[in-house]
């Protein structure tokens, strides 16, 4: 029995997506590991347009055909009424995204990595607890739609993680780092390193007076400041008119140091892919471009809204409905090495991670956060970390003059390639 | 899924422990955009989780969607655990649970056409729209019946019919480059009832949405804050509640020390429980995710930390009794440790003996969001007011509170009269989203740090 096929023939556009993977994980909590898991997913989206309205169901589990069809009649009746066309077979660039080894890698070797993350982090405080997640995932998609569009895309994904807590009296030291890949390489080991120097930095105290000062952030403290931006540059956000960039595209908002990609076209990264999950060709991007608002992200129904083209953005996951979203986000390095940065600042913060990214209205790009991990920065040195400080500001305002970007990045979480980031100046309460 | 395949598969294990949850959940979801009906769906999601454990093994976990191939998932698990070479995990005893939980709702949602769900929320959204400068909206309404069973190798056997139906309504005014919202909504584990006549909820949403445009940001600095029910109940929660977890403290010495039972967090008014077994909260079951039964678990009495909550594993492990808080956002998650409907129990002050020394403060507002690390949390309330001279005084925003949990309880200084509970509360805590309840009265709170400009 072939959906598609009886799809097409009742109503006026169909599409069928299925999804399938397959996951294996070993986590550690409290320095010990403590559990392995497998995982096996698989359910199927419908999507079709009827008399002009635009339908949708999904399911997991045993599939009952009749009801999935019944479910996506019923949805289409009371669908949105845009104009929307699926796309047909259509010409996408190659990437990389799959490495058919990973598969192959046993077991054992993800239980010998935790425990080496595990040992490397407590050689530092034999307090810190250490808990550590790897996670494989080998996932097939694939789209068919009535245009004749038929994309499979196939993934790997590794993806590591560890977090450490250290409880001394009252004194709570917690920080999380992740890296992702499509194969497995030593790029944990950058992940460990970046660990260790936070918890080494964290084990002298200083003190900092409330007032205005340079802030630098960390590539990890900076995603604070990018969030706004991606809020601003989705197609979703423009379209209802809640970005503060719905209206400036063309104009220079930011430093023109600042320059942000979207790339899904990226080898090697688990977020590329040559078809985004509408069927949609994906392609490199400019979303700031040297400070200017150069282009937002749309998938196939924002775009129609908007009376434009999909960008090749459209994500979903089974259970919903596509919605924009950036692939893989690069921020263009700055000509700065980090050291000469920090050399420079007779006075500041390092901001290496906040609490609450993203709650209050960050789509305004106001931001007031509690710093979770801070150092104090003197006469050019990181002198120890500072604790019960909050900085704000709006990135609408604060971003507009950056006083340094550095040369150096890494992948922030595996999804955001990041500078260190120097603010000349910027609110800081400390709590006497 | 029939009892006896689920028995036969439990009997055939070679594990020496076998857990195996499979639940279908049927969701009807209505969604408007501003004027645009953005989505009308019903999806299907079934699947379940094995669990097991071997002698000097951990957890082998399995999870899937394919129900026919339960006996393969069994013997997967099992297999996982044999890769984890670790300490003895055991499980505190609990009685073995059998029992079959049907529910009867006075307004069944799941006889009600999809017309008349969809009539009701363009009502709800008209509102919102018909505020002068709300230039976007969002309506929600969303049914869920959830069919669970739950069964492990000591004999447990539970099935239960969980509901739960909500509103949400969020309005966004714009003027200028000043973008404000205003939200709220109500979930419950109910009937569509309790889904109707809520116009009112509706024209708070829109009006407030319209206020805030004309807030000023607070100015930033230490004052002191009146929390309202929303705000404090959020608070306890995440800044204090998280910490009461026994996944938290039982691995960890220091974490224990910090979290010594005995230990004194406030002043002797402050009480605070977390209870699964009332009736009809977002958090509220007769049986956690392990079958074991939920009770009323005092946290903090008259100021001092009297218990934390437990699973089997963490009860078993720190030699105390499980008090019915292991809990799964799903058939993709194991069991953890987690809240139920948590709340500070009311006082004595009312609203106006509270503000009424204040010289200069802030009333807080609804949570907009939060995130703790330990002993350090960030809140940000969805409005404030000004407190000057004992009253209530101009409308503020970006209210964001930020402090220490130990010196902020301890500074809670008046607790209210009329405790009150959420219901819209989600928590994370690594797993998707779990419905739970959170309550508090109004508190007040001397020496908050306060974000601003």
């Amino acid at each position: 029995m072939d959906m598609l096929k009886t799809l097409s023939a009742r109503t006026d556009q169909a599409e069928v997506y299925a999804v399938q993977s397959e996951s294996t994980s070993v986590s550690f909590e409290a320095n010990e590991i403590k559990s392995a898991a497998s995982e096996e997913a698989q359910g199927i989206a419908l999507r079709a347009v009827v008399d002009g309205r635009l339908g949708f169901t999904a399911a997991s589990g045993v599939v009952v055909e009749q009801e999935m069809i019944d479910n996506l009649l019923a949805s289409a009746r009371f669908g949105d009424t845009i104009d929307i066309t699926l796309p047909g077979p259509q010409a996408a660039p190659e990437v990389v995204s799959y490495d058919p080894s990973l598969a192959e890698v046993p077991i054992d070797r993800f239980v010998e990595i935790g425990r080496e993350i595990v040992d490397a982090l407590r050689s530092v405080d034999d307090a810190a607890q250490v808990s550590v997640e790897i996670e494989r995932t080998v996932a097939q998609s694939t789209l068919r739609n009535s245009a004749g569009a038929e994309v499979s895309e196939q993934s790997s994904d590794i993806s590591i993680s560890a977090s450490i807590e250290r409880v001394r009296g009252d004194d709570v030291l917690i920080t999380y780092d992740a890296v992702d890949g499509i194969s497995l390489d030593d790029g944990y080991r950058a992940m460990v390193g970046r660990l260790r120097a936070r918890m080494e930095r964290a084990k002298r105290a200083a003190t900092l007076t409330s007032g205005r000062m340079p802030v630098l952030f960390s590539p990890t403290g900076a995603t604070l400041l990018g969030l706004p931006i991606l809020l601003g540059i989705d197609g979703e956000n423009v379209l209802r008119g809640t970005s503060p960039l719905s209206q400036r595209l063309g104009e220079k908002v930011f430093d023109p140091r600042l320059t942000i990609w979207d790339d899904p076209t990226l080898p090697g990264r688990p977020d590329s892919s040559s078809h985004d999950q509408e069927g949609v060709p994906c392609f490199r991007k400019a979303l700031i471009d040297k400070g200017m608002a150069s282009s937002f992200i749309y998938d196939l129904k924002t775009a129609a809204l908007m009376g434009t083209e999909s960008t090749g953005n459209g994500a979903r996951s089974l259970f919903s409905t596509p919605s924009p979203s950036p692939s893989n986000l690069e921020f263009a390095a700055g000509d700065q090495p980090l050291a000469d940065i920090l050399g420079g600042i007779e006075r500041g913060l390092l901001v290496e991670s906040v609490l609450g990214v993203g709650q209050g209205n960050a789509i305004s790009g106001a931001f007031g956060n509690s710093v979770g991990l801070g150092y104090v920065i003197e006469g050019g040195e990181i002198v120890g970390r500072v604790k019960d400080v909050s900085i704000a500001g709006n990135i609408y305002e604060d971003l507009r003059h950056l006083a340094a970007l550095s040369r150096e990045r890494y992948w922030v979480y595996g999804q955001m390639l990041m500078p260190w980031m120097l603010l000349p100046e910027l609110n800081v309460v400390c709590q006497e | 899924m029939d009892r006896d395949r689920i028995s036969a598969a439990l009997a055939n294990s070679k594990a020496d422990y076998t857990e195996i949850r499979v639940e279908t959940r049927r969701t009807t979801r209505i969604v408007y955009h501003g004027q645009r009906l953005e989505t009308v769906s019903n999806v299907v999601n079934a699947g379940g989780i094995v669990r097991a454990l071997v002698k000097g093994g951990g957890w082998g976990i399995s999870t899937f969607n394919s129900l026919d191939t339960l006996p393969e998932r069994v013997q997967q698990a099992y297999d996982s655990a044999r890769v984890v070479q670790a300490e003895p995990i055991a499980l505190a005893d609990v009685p073995c649970a059998v029992d079959d939980i049907r529910v009867t709702l006075e307004q069944d949602f799941r006889q009600i056409p999809l017309t008349d769900k969809q009539a009701v929320l363009e009502g709800y959204n008209d509102i919102l729209l018909s505020y002068p400068r709300v230039i976007d909206t969002q309506a929600i309404y969303a049914d869920q019946f959830t069919t669970m069973t739950y069964a492990n190798s000591e004999g447990a056997y539970l099935r239960e019919e969980r509901p739960m139906a909500t509103t949400y309504l969020m309005a966004t005014a714009r003027d200028g480059d000043n973008v404000q919202r205003g939200f709220d909504g109500l979930s419950v584990p109910g009937g569509y009832e309790r889904m109707l006549g809520l116009d009112g909820l509706a024209r708070q949403v829109g009006q407030s949405a319209v206020d805030m445009l004309s807030a000023e940001t607070v100015v930033g600095g230490v004052y002191p804050v009146v929390c309202d029910p929303k705000l404090a109940g959020v608070f306890i929660h995440e800044a204090f509640g998280h910490l009461s977890e026994a996944d938290f403290v039982y691995a960890n010495p220091q974490a224990q020390e910090m979290m010594q039972i005995g230990r004194r967090f406030g002043n002797r008014a402050l009480n605070v429980v977390d209870d699964g077994s009332l009736p009809g909260l977002r958090g509220s079951h007769r049986y956690d995710d392990e079958g074991t039964p939920t009770q009323h678990n005092a946290l903090i009495h008259e100021g001092e930390l009297v218990g934390r909550l437990h699973s089997r594993e963490t009860a078993a492990k720190m030699g105390e009794a499980p008090t019915g808080n292991a809990r799964a956002s799903g058939y993709r998650y194991p069991p953890i440790v987690r809240m139920t409907n948590t709340y500070i129990e009311p006082g004595e002050a009312s609203f106006d003996d509270m503000i009424a020394d204040i010289e200069l403060g802030v009333y807080a507002c609804e949570a907009y969001g939060g995130q703790t690390m330990l002993e350090n949390f960030s809140f940000s309330a969805g409005h404030g007011y000004m407190i000057r001279n004992g009253q209530l005084a101009e409308r503020v925003k970006d209210v964001i509170l930020s402090g220490n949990l130990f010196t902020t309880l301890a500074n809670i200084d008046a607790i209210g009269n009329d405790l009150s509970f959420s219901s819209t509360g989600m928590c994370g805590k690594g797993q998707g989203g779990l419905p739970v309840a959170t309550g508090a009265p109004h508190i007040r709170i001397r020496d908050v740090v306060l974000g601003g400009r």
